[in-house]
């Protein structure tokens, strides 16, 4: 198969390395290798969350700056953030709703605006998908659902070699029984907004 | 059920952490004892085991390095099977016993896990650990996958058991913190115990026996370079004329750039899985079979330079490159790095992937002291009374985050247990003020000994335990100071005040940092007077609190009142919980702990029951 490189990033809290690592079960039962990584060593406290899953037999879990076919963005700022992680080519896949840092909050800093996200993920992507991650997964049952929202827009995106089916079983096999069916509902809400 | 970590067979295959692989590698290997001081990137290896305890091994949580490394030399002369987990700047503290153990040589085997931090990425050095290897004496196995996590460790072990030789396991960052594929073989019963045969004349190093020990040492370490020989971690690819040697996670990097640039079958590569001590046998053969070698590993030059001294002494007269602008002894390593230093190598064009530049100036996200965090409460009260008049001597924890404006209670900082020493050192000789801030965990660690200093040499310091009843920056593991219901029967809680006034400091008080009012009023008390002076301030870490010690408060604050009082809670106290809209600012009820400091700061703010 081709060797797909995903580059995730997030905000500490938001649940995303549970994300990651579910992603990579995932590939790993439908017969991909894959290697995955992350850095998170104050991720509890607010900090950027950068983690990775490489398919197809990459060795390495690290990717550099223009490697990523593939940014998958939980928080939007941080997708702007990522970018250079883009190869050209690429494609992103991006939450639309902002977690203001810190600086933002007290009103030092300015959050850039969504349109001027939007724009410059257009210029530099193949392909690109946005969706209000937060909303979908309230509507799912919870907030942390948001990611699971995200993966499954991935899976219905074409870019991975296997589909949200494949995710769906991963959830059922992994995540504790009482959540399983919210993150199900959650895969439903991000595969419908990326048909729709 | 049971995890498969522990209940996994033969053949099955699970997804890992590279360091959940070795706990698998040392369960498989029949691991007996396990100690450890926890700290990133190691800390998952002794939580897992922790977590996991199925009365097949011992486990504890030592209170420092060195305790940990000569607790577990010990049961390694007792004949258990011993691992012992650290992170790089944890060796330094281990290193005593550890440069002596390896004379005496340990019956039933030891292995050190360091986990190396190149990049600093949550680190206050990036030392390469290799140099221990060699200090001490020890075979070092690097692995770079998560397989490989868990093989290394079964054969470091079975390899310090048969040549009762300790030896380092040396993982950084990237591969404590990979995930990946691990194919499992057999979890045996645990090792038998060997049987200790007292010997002073080999157990005891005073010199007539250290000197004779180190010849042994010497020995051991020529058989095991025949081990390095053979190991299958150790093995040539490829016939091409341009060599390169790489070791440990630069393999990785490696082997995707050669396939990616279609550059295999230009270069022959020496991959060393096991780089300590060197196969020079196949080093050598390697180095004759090419035109030039390329040595490529992060941090110091150590291999550059010995495969440098072999060409010398081999008469050879290939050349050794190795350091360059893209390979620097700073940072991690990555795949553009390598190909990029390759490319001249191969007479390719060295090509940078980067084709989006990032947006400038976007706004930061640095690591923060939780909303509710009681350090904040207590870095306030201490700002509002010393401000800048006093000197911050601030530790290694969660609490090191009050360097952040506008907290600033950090202004020097070495290494865990620092705060009390330099903090005296430095109101020594400079004549100023220092209030030293230093958490539970750390305390325990090497606080202690530098409390005794203080006291014995009558210096001037006012220290603040920050005694948040957990190991909190590195993930709640269990330290003297909890909570004794949630030690349960394994443990026995220590009381931090008895061991300061133990230490014989006169001047000690006890605040809750949420009654602001009693805190402030506290320091200021202190404040007058001089000498060691202690302050124990105690609310339980936040997150822990939330997560085991299940404490939740029914109300949130909110803003009742904007105008200028509001915004300066906003400014010199802020929360994360705070935050500005149209409106001006308001509490974030989802992120309030309602820990109500803010309230006491301003009568602006009030409490009020949550809303559903």
């Amino acid at each position: 198969m081709e060797r797909i490189r995903i580059y995730m990033t997030g905000v500490g809290g938001q649940g995303t390395l549970t994300a990651t690592t579910l992603l990579a079960r995932t590939a790993l039962d439908q017969g991909l290798d894959v290697v995955s990584g992350e850095i998170h060593g104050m991720a509890q406290r607010g900090g950027v969350v950068e983690s990775t899953v490489l398919l197809g037999g990459w060795k390495s879990p690290k990717i550099s700056h223009g490697e990523a076919d593939i940014v998958l963005g939980f928080e939007p700022l941080e997708t702007l953030r990522g970018l250079p992680y883009l190869a050209k080519g690429g494609s992103v896949i991006s939450n639309t709703e902002p977690l203001p840092p810190v600086g933002v909050s007290c009103g030092r800093d300015t959050y850039p605006a969504m349109e001027h996200i939007t724009e410059r993920v257009k210029g530099c992507s193949a392909k690109c998908w946005f969706l209000p991650c937060r909303t979908l997964g309230l509507e799912a049952g919870s907030v942390q659902a948001g990611n699971i929202v995200l993966l499954g827009a991935l899976c219905a995106s074409g870019l991975l070699p296997f589909g949200p089916e494949a995710l769906e079983s991963a959830i059922r096999k992994y995540l504790k029984p009482s959540l399983v069916e919210m993150n199900l509902k959650a895969v439903e809400l991000g595969v419908a907004k990326l048909a729709g | 059920m049971a995890h498969p970590i522990l209940a996994g067979g033969p053949g099955e295959k699970h997804l890992l952490l590279g360091n959940e692989a070795i706990v698998r590698g040392a369960l498989e290997a029949g691991i007996n004892v396990v100690t450890c001081y926890p700290g990133t990137p190691s800390s998952e290896v002794p939580d897992t085991f922790h977590r996991l305890k199925d009365g097949s091994y011992y486990f504890e949580y030592s209170v420092n390095e060195k305790v940990a490394m000569e607790v577990a030399a010990g049961a390694a002369l007792g004949g258990a099977m011993t691992l012992v987990t650290m992170k790089h700047v944890g060796v330094n503290v281990a290193a005593d016993p550890l440069l002596t153990m390896t004379y005496t040589g340990l019956p039933g085997g030891l292995v050190l896990l360091s986990a190396d931090d190149p990049g600093c990425h949550s680190s206050q050095n990036e030392q390469d650990n290799r140099y221990y290897a060699r200090l001490a004496g020890m075979p070092c196995f690097e692995p770079a996958s998560a397989q490989e996590a868990k093989d290394m460790t079964r054969e470091a072990l079975h390899l310090a058991r048969r040549t009762e030789q300790p030896v380092m396991l040396r993982t950084t960052t990237r591969v404590n913190h990979l995930r990946g594929p691990v194919a499992f073989d057999v979890r045996p019963e645990p090792a038998a115990i060997v049987d200790f045969k007292r010997d002073p004349r080999r157990f005891v190093p005073v010199p007539a026996v250290a000197r004779v020990r180190h010849g042994e040492l010497l020995k051991s370490l020529e058989a095991i370079r025949e081990v390095a020989e053979n190991s299958p971690w150790n093995v040539v690819r490829g016939e091409g004329k341009v060599g390169i040697i790489a070791s440990g996670i630069a393999r990785s990097y490696l082997t995707d750039v050669l396939a990616e640039q279609g550059w295999a079958d230009k270069v022959s590569v020496l991959e060393l899985g096991m780089s300590w001590p060197l196969p020079v046998k196949l080093i050598g053969d390697f180095l004759k079979s090419v035109d030039k070698v390329i040595v490529i590993e992060e941090l110091e030059p150590l291999l550059e330079k010995e495969i440098r001294a072999m060409v010398h002494e081999m008469g050879l007269s290939l050349p050794v490159h190795g350091k360059c602008d893209y390979l620097t002894v700073q940072g991690e390593y990555d795949t553009t790095a390598i190909q990029m230093a390759l490319a001249e190598h191969l007479d390719a064009q060295p090509v940078s992937p980067v084709c989006n530049e990032g947006d400038l100036g976007l706004p930061v996200r640095p690591p923060n002291l939780c909303a509710g965090c009681s350090h904040r409460a207590v870095y306030y009260s201490v700002r509002q009374l010393f401000g800048d008049d006093a000197y911050y001597s601030s530790d290694i924890g969660c609490y090191t985050l009050g360097i952040l404006p506008p907290l600033k209670a950090a202004d020097f900082l070495f290494c865990m247990g620092s705060s009390v020493s330099s903090g005296c050192g430095f109101s020594r000789s400079s004549g100023k003020d220092v209030v030293a801030f230093i958490g539970d965990s750390t305390f325990f660690h090497s606080g202690m000994t530098g409390l005794v200093n203080a006291v014995f040499n009558k210096h001037n310091v006012l220290l603040v335990v920050l005694d948040n009843g957990t190991t909190a920056m590195t993930g709640h593991q269990l330290n003297p100071g909890v909570d004794a219901k949630v030690l349960g029967d394994a443990c026995v809680h220590l009381d931090i005040e008895s061991i300061v006034r133990g230490c014989g400091v006169t001047e000690v008080a006890k605040v809750k940092p949420f009654n602001l009012k009693a805190t402030m009023k506290t320091f200021e008390e202190m404040k007058g007077k001089t000498g060691v002076r202690v302050i124990i301030a105690e609310e339980p870490c936040i997150l822990y609190a939330r997560r085991t010690l299940k404490l939740n408060r029914p109300q949130a604050a909110y803003v009742a009142e904007q105008g200028a009082e509001t915004d300066r809670v906003l400014n010199e106290y802020a929360c994360p919980a705070f935050y500005r809209d149209e409106t001006g600012v308001q509490v974030d009820e989802s992120l309030c702990t309602g820990c109500m400091v803010c309230m006491q700061i301003s009568k602006n703010f009030k409490a009020r029951k949550r809303s559903a």
